[in-house]
């Protein structure tokens, strides 16, 4: 059961998990075609620039959260994988070297993975375009 | 005739009360029918390869069960198992598109080259700077998925298909299918005799069909084609698709095989496993022997 104040501070903080989590994904879908050859995979893609200012938005967004101490738990993987995302997003300056972000974005989005188990309301992927997503029980 | 490669529908999880409106444009309140989740097993020539690898259970199982009512799931290894085959024997994947429920399960497959196409991945990448309010175009990818792909590709394992390849093995091609269920899905044509002729040849086309009526319609006497009703691309260009696929066998429909069909069973030779699972045998290569009878 979530009480109250836990269940007000997932409604308040959904979006900075949903925002950290296209950032991670925007950082990954770069790195798939730099690592696949592709020529769109360069330090100045939009994808990249979204990603930073998204990332911005997010981290302040989630300075200002106050977990209770259901939240606790969750808001800690949350802390680790801004920090650990930032960092990825700290190595995209320059040369696209895909090693020295991979390593960071990969312990960014396990944390996030981590921090979508410890509590609910916050989900690794929508379900809802895939063909198993018309059907909610 | 001869047949080059064994083909076999593996069945790994089922939906047994799928809502038909979800899977054929317009059939609202229409009841439900069982939904399977397969992929395809290819033998032959040397080597096996599959087209597509199902769901991570580790990540989205309870999910998928609580949420969707998916039972049964089994993995790779029990699965092909019953058909002799080990994750570590498959040599390519062909992947239709990049949802997670076809190509989740990335890390099962130690020893595969993947083969996607470029499309999927770069317009997956072009909409994911695109603003939030443009978020419904991106559902049905998992991160997870993408960051398996980084290190398939690392690894040398990973082949970005740009359109449509003759022969990425002996008589199997790609074929790019752009702006239908997804921005690069693609289907797979295996020619079973390594010619060109439609009559021996078999579809397999991922969620660009997810059974009969789709591409048939509702009266197999009139037939029409009615698209899936899920698109980020377009109906129109599924139901171009649908034409293409249907042409490249003759005409005829049940050699384009729907993995979430549940009537192969009645079209083939089948079994169901120990596991509750069933298995489809579309047709055997010489000198392979039969894994339903």
């Amino acid at each position: 059961m979530t009480d109250d104040a836990t269940a007000t501070y997932i409604l308040e903080n959904q979006r900075c998990f949903e925002d950290l989590k296209q950032v991670a994904s925007q950082l990954a879908g770069l790195l798939v075609l730099a690592a696949a050859g592709s020529n769109e995979a360069v330090p100045d893609h939009p994808a990249l620039l979204r990603a930073r200012r998204l990332f911005r938005e997010a981290n302040d967004a989630f300075q200002s959260a106050r977990p209770t101490s259901r939240a606790r738990k969750h808001h800690d993987h949350v802390a680790q994988a801004a920090a650990m995302i930032g960092e990825a997003l700290d190595q995209t300056h320059g040369r696209f070297d895909v090693d020295r972000i991979l390593i960071p974005l990969r312990a960014g989005y396990a944390e996030l993975e981590r921090a979508a188990d410890a509590l609910p309301g916050f989900e690794k992927v929508s379900y809802a375009q895939a063909c198993c997503g018309a059907q909610v029980l | 005739m001869k047949s080059a490669y064994s083909l076999w529908v593996m069945e790994f999880a089922a939906v047994p009360n799928y809502p038909q409106s979800g899977l054929i444009y317009g059939m609202h309140n229409q009841g439900t029918r069982k939904l399977p989740y397969c992929y395809i097993v290819i033998k032959g020539q040397g080597t096996i390869a599959m087209v597509d690898v199902g769901y991570n259970h580790k990540a989205h199982g309870e999910v998928l069960a609580n949420t969707f009512g998916v039972k049964g799931w089994r993995p790779p290894r029990e699965v092909l198992g019953e058909i002799g085959i080990a994750p570590q024997d498959i040599g390519h994947i062909f992947i239709t598109h990049a949802h997670f429920d076809h190509m989740g399960n990335i890390e099962d497959f130690p020893s595969a080259t993947f083969y996607l196409q470029e499309r999927e991945l770069s317009k997956w990448v072009w909409t994911m700077s695109l603003e939030r309010r443009f978020r419904w175009l991106m559902l049905g990818i998992d991160t997870a998925d993408i960051l398996r792909a980084v290190d398939l590709a690392r690894q040398g394992r990973l082949v970005s298909v740009q359109g449509d390849r003759d022969n990425v093995l002996p008589g199997v091609d790609l074929h790019a299918a752009f702006d239908t269920h997804t921005w690069g899905s693609m289907y797979v044509t295996v020619r079973n005799d390594l010619a060109k002729n439609p009559e021996a040849s078999w579809v397999f086309c991922g969620d660009l069909a997810y059974g009969y009526e789709n591409l048939r319609g509702h009266d197999p006497g009139d037939p029409e084609y009615i698209p899936v009703g899920l698109a980020t691309g377009s109906q129109f260009n599924l139901v171009m698709t649908s034409e293409q696929m249907v042409q490249s066998v003759g005409g005829d429909v049940h050699r384009v095989i729907p993995p979430h069909e549940e009537r192969l069973k009645d079209l083939y030779p089948s079994r169901i496993t120990k596991l509750g699972l069933r298995i489809t045998e579309l047709a055997l290569a010489d000198g392979e022997k039969s894994q339903v009878r």
